[in-house]
């Protein structure tokens, strides 16, 4: 190559034109999108874990026997499931919401339950206290919870409905509107 | 005053920054001096008028400003009506515009003797561009003069993370400065591409305008870890948050920059190459702005987010338009005739570390942006996180510490193995002692031994380097005269990155994080740190009211707080006290309180007796070596300010 400096400044010109238009036609972050998962309809699969320690009370607190299915002793009520951890930035933006939509529905047979997804006991702990969770959260020692739902990426959240089917799945940071108007459809 | 004297000011810094980039246009065609010192100050002159008129109106609580009755209220008290000029994106754009003006300014001042000089006049014209573009936003579609049509009594305030604790003073604005001054070496090396010109002295000139810049953003960056870690209550510094990495991002490319240049210098390597770092580097920091205004990538620093998106990434692809553009045509002109000649010299460990610092700032890159280009793939959403950046920072910042270990050490051209082993084996030994002493004393982490080895056996060839300095100055008769030399300013910066580094290492690895439910004048004792708490006490004023716990850590009070604000529907915020000394910080949060007291605003928690408190406890030793270390690689940076004679070297 003669001209290796022309060659490369090329080369970089249609990379980075290529990623600018790429970020010029991004719409900022809002909410979470719906997918098709292949659960959707099929009975949930297992929760098994231990409780996560928090200093907060739950609006609805969940009983965890290791070992069980915590979905088992949900039957008849709807249930968001919700896998996080505290290293996830959509995360923090999504922790006051699921709170906030935890404590309206406190009077329904609705229940927030939060499963740690990759993450270590003690910062999820200081996660919740910080923002206060008012919910419960299971400790998915080994991913297992997380492999048996297919989640890769936290935020990921799952509606299931109150005969224990799976009803949605919610990709990225969810909102107490968007949590109210599916979980209204599931538990008609 | 009245909201068009500060319109006006916009309009003065707009139309000098345009008549200057016509001026210089018209002088290169006519081979003449321009006005460009005139143009430059008329700039600041109308900056500071906008400046001045918004502090006016922040101060009196001028609420037929939009942007006061959203950042101020009458109870703000005074700090915070200053900051609150940078709390929200208009307001922080008259501080970039002032800094980036004041910049600006010297700039012209400095080489007033060369108006008539190519290069000169080119880089100034570019500088006009860069005040006239971010004056332009200002002047449409981010006005911070809008008009407030409602009658606001009382305003809401700033957000209350931003009115918490007043290093909200002194991080944004080294940031910015940081930010702003990557304009500088941009300009000129597009000035050099335009002309063809750069085998003169100007490089080092440039490093000069870069390391003023790049002290201030690494300043910027630690104040703002810092900022984080007392305010935020999570007992971290760092979350590899889009908006923190997009600090990084021009750091990164800055740094290498700042090594290169001294080949180029010494060597006369490497001119296309730093050329390319140093319109990187700008391109990054019109990058990190996207990111930091668009709210295409999820962050927490909702509050800055805004509708400027496609403007700068529009200004993004102009800059890397223009400055890839030159480099395609003039690039192969430019370069050195020869080469390195080996990889085992100090030019060729400048290259490793180019290598390692443009890699880390494209991984860095990759993780930020890859949401957005798996959504625009996959359509799904995806979340990188502390997992990625962790485990991809670890190892090059331990191949850093290596070459900070033996590239100073080592000699230009070729290296000689012996020599450099005798140049390093007493702290080569001393490193061993200290992993030693720390594997006895329960340290047995893998990667936390590896750096600090390294990091200690790099603190000895930065002082080694130093001892060289001083001795060399002493025999031509006086020490003080170390103080300018070239290495005294780098190796000092380097002795600082060690301490930071060591701090990162050993705060991260060792933290741990407790909780603990205590009763009144109950006492517990959580790693070896006797922890009593003897209280509550409230207090409160027109802007907040808190609810403080007295808790003694060893005898030393601490008062761990729920702040609740006045204004903004009354936001409740964590604040964390702590105990820091040179070996270990003590974290307190005030996390819950026993059922009962719904008054404080802490969470309750019902199963507790009422009178009790539940705190967090994090202890994380050495966390303080970051401050310090942060605060002497500020002072090292201002060290290469100090004016010294070219070619001296004494390594």
């Amino acid at each position: 190559m003669k001209r290796p400096v022309l060659v490369a400044a090329l080369v970089a010109l249609v990379v980075l034109s290529a990623f600018s238009v790429l970020l010029a036609t991004r719409h900022p972050v809002q909410g979470a999108s719906a997918v098709p998962s292949p659960l959707l309809g099929h009975e949930a699969p297992a929760i098994n874990g231990t409780l996560l320690a928090q200093s907060t009370t739950p609006a609805t607190s969940v009983a965890v026997t290791p070992g069980a299915n915590v979905l088992t002793g949900l039957r008849g009520k709807t249930v968001v499931v919700n896998f996080w951890s505290s290293w996830c930035g959509p995360c923090k933006a999504e922790a006051p919401e699921l709170s906030t939509f935890a404590w309206d529905e406190r009077q329904q047979p609705v229940v927030v339950l939060g499963v740690l997804f990759n993450d270590n006991v003690s910062a999820a702990t200081s996660f919740a206290n910080h923002y206060g969770s008012l919910y419960n959260s299971i400790v998915d020692a080994g991913g297992v919870d997380a492999n048996r739902y297919g989640v890769t990426s936290p935020p990921t959240t799952y509606v299931i409905s109150p005969r224990g089917q799976v009803a949605a799945e919610l990709v990225g940071p969810t909102s107490v509107a968007q949590l109210r108007a599916v979980v209204q459809r599931v538990s008609q | 005053m009245a909201v068009w004297i500060g319109r006006l000011g916009v309009y003065l810094c707009f139309l000098s920054a345009v008549a200057g980039v016509i001026d210089l246009g018209v002088a290169r065609r006519r081979r003449t001096a321009g006005h460009a010192r005139l143009f430059s100050w008329l700039i600041l002159l109308g900056i500071v008028v906008a400046v001045i008129d918004m502090q006016v109106a922040l101060v009196t609580h001028n609420f037929s400003l939009a942007y006061v009755a959203e950042n101020n209220a009458t109870f703000t008290p005074l700090l915070y009506c200053i900051t609150g000029m940078w709390s929200a994106l208009e307001g922080s754009l008259l501080l970039w515009v002032l800094l980036l003006s004041g910049l600006v300014v010297g700039v012209v001042h400095y080489y007033r003797r060369q108006g008539d000089d190519a290069v000169v006049q080119w880089a100034e014209l570019v500088l006009f561009v860069v005040v006239g573009f971010f004056t332009l936003i200002m002047a449409g579609p981010a006005d911070p003069f809008l008009h407030n049509p409602a009658h606001v009594l009382q305003g809401a305030g700033p957000n209350a993370l931003l009115q918490d604790n007043p290093l909200v003073a002194t991080h944004p604005p080294l940031l910015y400065l940081g930010f702003v001054g990557f304009s500088v070496p941009f300009a000129f090396a597009v000035a050099m591409l335009i002309t063809g010109r750069v085998q003169e002295t100007w490089p080092l000139e440039q490093r000069r305008w870069t390391v003023l810049a790049w002290g201030a953003l690494s300043l910027g960056i630690v104040l703002g870890a810092w900022w984080s870690y007392q305010v935020l209550g999570w007992g971290g510094f760092w979350g590899w948050d889009p908006v923190e990495n997009a600090a990084l991002l021009p750091w990164l490319t800055a740094t290498a920059y700042i090594h290169s240049v001294i080949v180029q210098d010494r060597r006369g390597l490497f001119r296309v190459w730093n050329l390319s770092l140093a319109i990187a580097t700008f391109a990054l920091t019109v990058l990190g702005t996207f990111f930091t205004r668009s709210g295409v990538l999820q962050s927490v620093h909702s509050f800055s987010s805004s509708t400027l998106g496609p403007l700068l990434i529009g200004f993004f692809a102009l800059v890397v338009l223009v400055g890839v553009g030159l480099l395609a045509w003039r690039g192969d002109r430019l370069r050195s005739v020869v080469g390195v000649e080996t990889p085992f010299s100090r030019e060729g460990m400048f290259v490793a570390n180019n290598i390692l610092f443009v890699g880390f700032a494209i991984v860095v890159l990759l993780g930020t942006v890859f949401p957005l280009l798996y959504q625009a793939i996959n359509g799904g959403q995806v979340t990188v996180g502390t997992p990625y950046f962790a485990a991809v920072a670890a190892p090059l910042s331990v191949a850093l510490l290596v070459l900070m270990a033996i590239a100073p050490l080592a000699s230009w051209r070729r290296a000689s193995a012996a020599v450099l082993w005798e140049r390093l084996r007493f702290s080569a030994w001393s490193g061993l002692v200290v992993i030693v002493a720390l594997m006895v004393s329960g340290v047995h982490h893998l990667t936390a031994l590896a750096a600090i080895f390294f990091a200690t056996v790099a603190a000895g060839s930065a002082l080694r380097t130093l001892r060289g300095v001083v001795r060399a100055a002493r025999r031509r008769g006086g020490w003080e005269a170390a103080i300018g030399a070239p290495s005294t300013a780098g190796m000092v910066v380097h002795l600082g990155i060690v301490i930071l580094a060591v701090g990162i290492v050993i705060s991260t690895s060792y933290a741990q994080r407790h909780e603990v439910t205590l009763a009144t004048h109950q006492t517990t004792v959580v790693d070896g740190q006797s922890i009593r708490f003897a209280g509550f006490a409230h207090t409160s004023d027109a802007l907040r009211s808190q609810t403080l716990l007295k808790v003694y850590v060893d005898g030393h009070l601490l008062t761990p707080a729920v702040t609740t604000y006045n204004g903004r529907s009354g936001q409740t915020v964590g604040t964390p006290a702590i105990d820091s000394n040179l070996l270990r910080d003590v974290y307190l949060t005030f996390d819950a309180v026993g059922g009962g007291d719904t008054t404080s605003g802490a969470q309750v928690q019902n199963n507790l007796p009422a009178g009790s408190v539940v705190l967090g406890v994090t202890t994380e030793p050495l966390l303080a070596w970051l401050w310090l270390g942060g605060v002497i690689v500020g002072v090292g940076s201002a060290l290469t300010m100090v004016r010294r004679r070219h070619g001296e070297e004494t390594a």
